[in-house]
């Protein structure tokens, strides 16, 4: 929800401003009110809607907890008694706090800025915004009334042209627009009319800024004829209007709007005049102690950064990577607020809000993100054309079915001839199968994905934002990760030093994360059998070594996930009975820290909340104490290293909530588990159908409340029947969609061909032989995070993975993209992802449209696979 | 100014009244200055058009409903045709899946005004066992399809409620929890194929009778259900509510779940194996072996089967000549395997039509459409499903009769699929089923219904036209199903054009 929100303002960057003065950010202080983004000005203000922590989570069945109220917004024009001057009521039944915020145009002005109206015209009450617009409340004409209104009364014998308003809802900071722009009444003949005008028969839009995409408002309004004097002949009311003869009109149009769903955080920035700094005000409503977490980023990448001092009262230094700022209770009313001071060329502030009950309050479930530079911001740049192409295609959809609709109409025409009413009748009709069609579809669409716990709002958002979406199970969404080691190594005993001088060959390779090996002592040498879970001394290198190998990689852009095995852990003791299972270090517990059910290492907590990895003593996590020791554990990680993030071993041996409390503790940037199970094979041979192998995967996800993606096993064990046994068509499940769980929950699947395990030197399920490239032409180009193989990227594959990694990222194709499957046959399989790259593997022919509306042309080509993109 | 012409005449039409019911009536009267009232291309932004056409089209419906009855007369030279051939569409099978919620309500508001205006009859309601008595027994939650009746009844649409009695596994609607406990400790309330496997996806048909839910027979359980359905929905049974299907079987289909997994289109299938390996199934096989003096017979099913996947002459059972299905020890097991279903969707009917009988509502049931093989003299994969169908028996008969004994009605799926797009050597001829099925309904004068296969066959839509048009018209035919592909670009415009071939026709059979 939140993001649709923003998003609606990203898309309308002007909507609010027709100034001619170019400074508004005062304005928006002194009324505290929600802004779109001014793309013409370096000062920005955002505000953002957010549904409580608590809420979101079980966003399964938004339609039911929103409160939806009707009302009407009425607009009359009528002569007052003397004949002489007239009157612009406007109203509104809903309750709120109504506020007009409107000016007049001049005969003679050119463009569509505003003016302020001459005094006489200002209601009492007016407050002048600037020189260009007044705010009037809108106010019930007496105790008894159900409805709001403000009375303008004017002579029309001045140089007034135009009267322009748009309706604020200051409860909710929802604006309310005509056809997504200010509410026009012409009081001269207006030729250039521009669409918005009230009072000449047209439609009516509605546009509110906490709702978009016809997702929250619901609009039923037409001007209401039966209500309206004039309402049965434009021409002769334009006619009127060119004579300069005022008409009388009524008008009316419902509303509905939401209320009582969430709270609004708004955020507005000025610069400070005296100082040439920024200060950015925000204020929330949300109840009780508010506290912002909050940093600054100096770049697109969103890295939190401490700002310099001062900082607000009540501010304190988390963790050395943010800070915490109570926010002080307004006078006024139940909201909360602070001032922040920064530097003008901060980047972006980043914040999340902590409540009371110590929920954390994000956007989605990412940070809050406020871009700060540039005259343009990036946000709003990026907002518009996403939304220009999604007009374009929703156009060309609507077209579409539109004219095969016309076709059937016209191929019949012949038959009769119908009364021009009918015609229109049927043409009403027709656009309206049309546009319901579409809107169907798009909901549907949007919630494709059949597991219950889909975040609907994620693939909506998909289209629409993609760019800034920051969650510890996806990241960005535009990563690439680099699998950093195989199984040998730990071999040398330097591989920390070793990799640090490939950091920046890998970088510029494209990745975007590298997965470490586990940096604990360990009794294997690959490390996957850890013992003190503080001595970071192991056969990679030593702790300083990998403190440093840490730091060049960020130096190079590179997050670093670090390899944390949380399933199980060696002991350094014997109990009474001589089993292993009496730990030693810093973490040392004893036997009730291991789980009952292996009867080998005779653990005193509790059953298994998964399954049991036999090697050593599996670690309850049932267990308070072991759970705070963990968390404490990757919080000194994170704090110490400078980890990322966490690829996590074997989650398949504990329950994936507890998954999640870890992430929650320690805000991974990006997170991915190892469910490795097998898939479904009948009488040998593995079935088309691996929905059940992919859905252990997904509850697991769900389990960890989407904190966490997990590798696409499913995904490479189709692969491998695809290709090693040609049988291309395994690459479509039965709806169409790739089989695995990038099928289902792309954001959240990391694909990947080949890690330490299933190849290397231990090869315990190896991809098939020859056939890599294929497989990389799949995954880099599909949804999901794509993760590439150390031994794959440093052999003779690497010029060709890097040249899909590049199409990838030249692409923008992220782990949410579309992907439409156009061929899954027995040899070959086609794909195309977001209408801008085709792919095809298999040894089967297969070229892309030439006749479609993209032009492509072909990027890469390879054994047994091809890459086009649009030229 | 296009934009407000367009306004004004859709006011004058709420004012006037006029309205024509659905498009049907509108096609064929207009000519080419249509056109002049195209949209400027990207002029006008996504939402506007939205916004403008949804207000106007909420005005438009409201009028149109309410004049529906003078329509109906206006147009009465049309209705008898149009109202020969009644076109439904499935709404998605989860539109309900917590019991209390309509999901995406919106979409499926949006959907049924387009499908009113498109000329659609109705909607099937897809009403799940294990979403409305999920918890215990004899505690049913129907709100969540009360409000989905509401708005059909709204949208001024008929509705078809298909009770289902079965599982479904995409998307994912288990059995009724409570029965699916049951089922872990007594795994023999589940269909068992030769291997052990069990199928979780129905009850086997074998315990209809017996008191394995609770101390309730499944039979019993089913019935307390329809009347629990009848009462709660009386006030829409017979008005909007005009169609019933009573769930018998996997997939609500009248047959054995002789495949586990649902068939990929495009592939040939398998021959699927016998489902008679629970313990009642055997007993009762034991029984009937027994009774016919072959006691020996009746230890277990055909030795000589092959395995889902595997085609026909890969092993003894169903070899095209001398294989045991040809044999006095075939004929002794297929008989009663395929009596056994008979019985059973007897038994389901005749409640059923006990049930609703008296309503003003027609009750059906689903014969599937087990068309692999069928060219092949053993027709396995009707064998292993339970229709004694070969090419010198007519297992159909059975089958027909008991439909004409309830006074129910068969719907037939797959009726887009067509000969020429089954897979090479498949030996698969739906088409000939088809037929074959209807004839024999026909003989017995049991009304079919049509139904097409929701995965979207290829060259479906014409396919569907063809049988609906045909030698043996469909009274009733219900598309599936609504959802994201149903509205795509890739489908809307198809499926528009195929009610328009309707329209087609239904006008020049006027003229």
């Amino acid at each position: 929800m939140a993001a649709v929100t923003v998003d609606s303002l990203i898309q309308n960057p002007t909507l609010l401003f027709r100034s001619k003065s170019k400074v508004f950010a005062e304005t928006v202080l002194a009324h505290w009110s929600v802004l779109g983004i001014g793309s013409f000005s370096s000062l920005g203000a955002l505000a953002l809607w957010l549904q409580d922590q608590a809420s979101a989570r079980r966003r399964l069945f938004p339609s039911n907890r929103i409160e939806k109220v009707e009302g009407k917004i009425f607009i009359r024009l009528d002569q007052s008694k003397n004949q002489q001057d007239w009157q612009l009521t406007v109203g509104c039944s809903l309750p709120g706090k109504w506020i007009l915020h409107w000016g007049v145009s001049y005969i003679g002005d050119s463009g569509s800025e505003w003016d302020q109206p001459p005094k006489n015209m200002r209601p009492p009450g007016s407050i002048p915004i600037r020189d260009y617009a007044i705010d009037t409340p809108l106010n019930k004409p007496s105790k008894g009334d159900m409805f709001h209104e403000v009375k303008i009364d004017f002579n029309p014998s001045n140089e007034i042209a135009a009267i322009h308003f748009v309706l604020k809802d200051e409860e909710t900071g929802a604006w309310y627009q005509h056809r997504g722009r200010d509410f026009k009444v012409p009081l001269v003949d207006y030729l250039e009319d521009d669409g918005n005008t009230v009072g000449a028969k047209r439609g009516f839009g509605v546009w509110s800024g906490a709702l978009h995409q016809f997702s929250n408002v619901l609009l039923k309004a037409e001007a209401s004829p039966a209500d309206s004097p004039n309402n049965n002949n434009n021409e002769s009311k334009d006619s009127k209007n060119k004579n300069r003869h005022l008409e009388g009109f009524y008008e009316e149009l419902s509303i509905v709007k939401e209320v009582s769903v969430g709270n609004l955080v708004s955020v507005a920035v000025r610069k400070s005049l005296e100082t040439s700094k920024l200060v950015l005000h925000l204020e929330t409503d949300v109840p009780g102690n508010v506290v912002v977490h909050w940093g600054i980023c100096r770049d697109d990448a969103k890295r939190w950064e401490i700002p310099a001092a001062p900082y607000p009262p009540e501010t304190t230094l988390f963790k050395n990577k943010a800070l915490r700022t109570l926010l002080q209770p307004k006078a006024t009313g139940n909201r909360s607020g602070a001032l922040f001071t920064l530097d003008e060329e901060v980047f972006g502030f980043l914040f999340v809000l902590k409540l009371d009950d110590n929920t954390w309050l994000k956007f989605e479930e990412n940070d809050f993100y406020v871009p700060l530079s540039g005259a343009s911001s990036v946000l709003g740049q990026h907002g518009q054309s996403e939304s220009t192409s999604e007009e374009i295609s929703s156009n060309s959809y609507t077209d579409g079915i539109i004219n095969e609709i016309r076709n059937l109409v016209s191929g019949l025409s012949s038959e009769k001839t119908q009364k021009t009413q009918t015609k229109e009748a049927q043409e009403s009709i027709l656009q309206e199968i049309e546009q319901l069609a579409a809107e169907a579809y798009s909901i549907f669409r949007s919630s494709i994905a059949t597991f219950p716990e889909e975040d609907v709002a994620e693939t909506d958002t998909d289209t629409t934002k993609p760019t800034v979406k920051i969650s510890s199970g996806t990241g960005s969404g535009f990563e690439i990760l680099c699998q950093g080691f195989n199984w040998e190594s730990h071999k040398s005993g330097r591989w920390y030093m070793e990799l640090q001088e490939k950091a920046s060959e890998i970088s510029s390779l494209g990745f975007t994360v590298i997965w470490l090996p586990p940096p604990t002592e360990s009794v294997s040498p690959e490390g996957y059998m850890p013992k003190d879970l503080y001595n970071l001394n192991s056969r990679y290198g030593t702790i300083d070594e990998l403190k440093e190998l840490v730091k060049s990689l960020h130096k190079v852009g590179l997050k670093v996930l670090g390899d944390v095995v949380l399933n199980h852990r060696c002991a350094h003791f014997k109990n009474q009975n001589g089993i292993w299972n009496i730990f030693g270090g810093r973490l040392n517990w004893d036997d009730r820290a291991v789980v009952a059910d292996d009867p080998h290492f005779q653990g005193r907590g509790n059953k298994s909340s998964g399954d049991n990895f036999h090697a050593a003593p599996n670690i309850d996590h049932s267990q308070e104490f072991v759970r705070k020791d963990l968390k404490e554990w990757l919080g000194w990680l994170r704090e110490e290293i400078g980890y990322d993030g966490w690829r996590l071993d074997f989650v398949r041996g504990f329950w994936g909530g507890y998954v999640k409390d870890y992430l929650d503790a320690s805000e991974p940037y990006f997170a991915v588990g190892e469910y490795w199970d097998s898939l479904s094979y009948t009488y040998g041979e593995m079935d088309h159908n691996q929905d059940a192998h992919r859905q252990r995967i997904i509850d697991w996800i769900n389990a960890t409340n989407g904190t966490a993606g997990a590798f696409d096993v499913t995904t490479k064990g189709i692969l491998h029947s695809a290709l090693e046994r040609c049988e291309y068509w395994r690459l479509s499940d039965q709806k169409g969609k790739p089989p695995g769980v990038v099928g289902w929950w792309p954001s959240r699947a990391v694909t990947f061909i080949e890690n330490h395990d299933t190849g290397s030197t231990q090869g315990h399920w190896r991809f098939p032989g020859g056939k890599e490239m294929q497989g990389y032409a799949y995954i880099l180009t599909h949804p999901g995070t794509p993760a590439v193989f150390y031994d794959h990227i440093f052999s003779h594959y690497r010029s060709e993975i890097a040249a899909l990694i590049s199409i990838r990222n030249r692409n923008q194709i992220h782990c949410r993209s579309m992907v439409k499957i156009v061929k899954a046959e027995r040899d070959v399989y086609a794909a195309i992802i977001d209408e801008k790259v085709v792919m095809k593997i298999g040894p089967g022919y297969y070229e892309p449209p030439s006749d479609g509306p993209q032009r492509w042309s072909v990027a890469l080509e390879g054994k047994d696979y091809k890459v086009w993109e649009t030229s | 100014m296009e934009v407000s012409v367009m306004s004004s005449s859709q006011a004058k039409i709420c004012k006037t009244e006029l309205g024509c019911r659905d498009l049907r009536s509108c096609f064929g009267k207009t000519n080419d200055q249509n056109r002049t009232f195209s949209r400027k291309p990207n002029t006008v932004s996504f939402d506007s058009q939205i916004s403008r056409l949804r207000k106007a089209g909420l005005r438009f419906t409201v009028k149109a409903a309410d004049s529906e009855p003078i329509l109906e007369a206006k147009s009465s030279t049309s209705s008898k045709s149009l109202d020969r051939s009644r076109l439904f569409v499935g709404l998605p099978l989860d539109v309900v899946s917590d019991g209390t919620t309509v999901n995406q309500a919106r979409a499926i508001a949006a959907g049924l005004k387009a499908l009113k205006l498109l000329g659609v009859e109705g909607v099937e309601l897809p009403v799940w066992w294990g979403v409305v008595e999920n918890e215990e027994m004899g505690k049913y939650n129907w709100s969540g399809y009360l409000a989905v009746a509401e708005m059909v009844q709204k949208a001024g649409l008929k509705l078809h409620v298909s009770l289902c009695f079965h599982a479904s596994s995409e998307p994912k609607v288990p059995l009724p929890k409570w029965v699916m406990k049951i089922g872990e400790s007594q795994s023999s309330i589940f269909f068992t194929d030769r291997s052990g496997q069990h199928y979780q996806g129905c009850l086997s048909l074998a315990v209809d009778d017996l008191a394995v839910l609770d101390g309730k027979t499944p039979i019993l359980v089913y019935q307390d259900f329809c009347e629990n359905f009848k009462s709660i929905f009386s006030r829409f049974i017979g008005s909007t509510i005009t169609g019933i299907t009573m769930g018998l079987g996997p997939d609500g289909e009248l047959r054995y779940p002789s495949h586990h997994k649902p068939a990929k289109s495009g592939t040939i299938t398998g021959v699927g194996e016998f489902q008679c390996y629970d313990t009642n199934m055997l007993n009762l096989l034991k029984q009937y072996a027994e009774a016919k003096g072959n006691p020996l017979w009746g230890l277990g099913g055909p030795h000589d089967a092959p395995t889902y996947d595997q085609p026909p002459n890969s092993n003894n059972f169903f070899n095209e000549h001398g294989g045991s299905w040809e044999s006095t020890y075939g004929d002794f097991f297929l008989s009663w395997y395929s009596s056994e279903l008979v019985s059973h969707g007897n038994r389901l009917l005749s409640l059923a039509s006990s049930i609703f009988g008296d309503s003003k509502v027609d009750v059906y049931g689903k014969v599937p459409l087990m068309h692999s093989w069928y060219k092949t003299r053993a027709h396995p994969s009707e064998l292993t499903a339970g229709f004694y169908n070969t090419a010198s028996r007519d297992g159909y008969e059975a089958v027909a009769e008991i439909f004409a004994r309830n006074s129910c009605k068969i719907i037939l799926p797959g009726m887009d699929l067509s000969d020429e797009h089954q897979p090479h050597d498949s030996f698969s001829s739906p088409e000939l089923l088809l037929a074959q099925i209807q004839t024999t309904c026909n003989k017995h004068k049991v009304e079919v219904a049509g139904q097409n296969l929701a995965s979207g066959a290829p060259g479906g839509l014409e396919q569907i036209k063809k049988n609906m048009l045909g030698e043996n018209p469909i009274d009733l035919f219900t598309y599936q199903r609504m959802g994201a592909h149903f509205f795509s670009p890739e489908h809307f415009p198809s499926f528009t054009k195929f009610i328009r071939t309707f329209t087609c026709r239904q006008l020049s059979k006027r003229n």
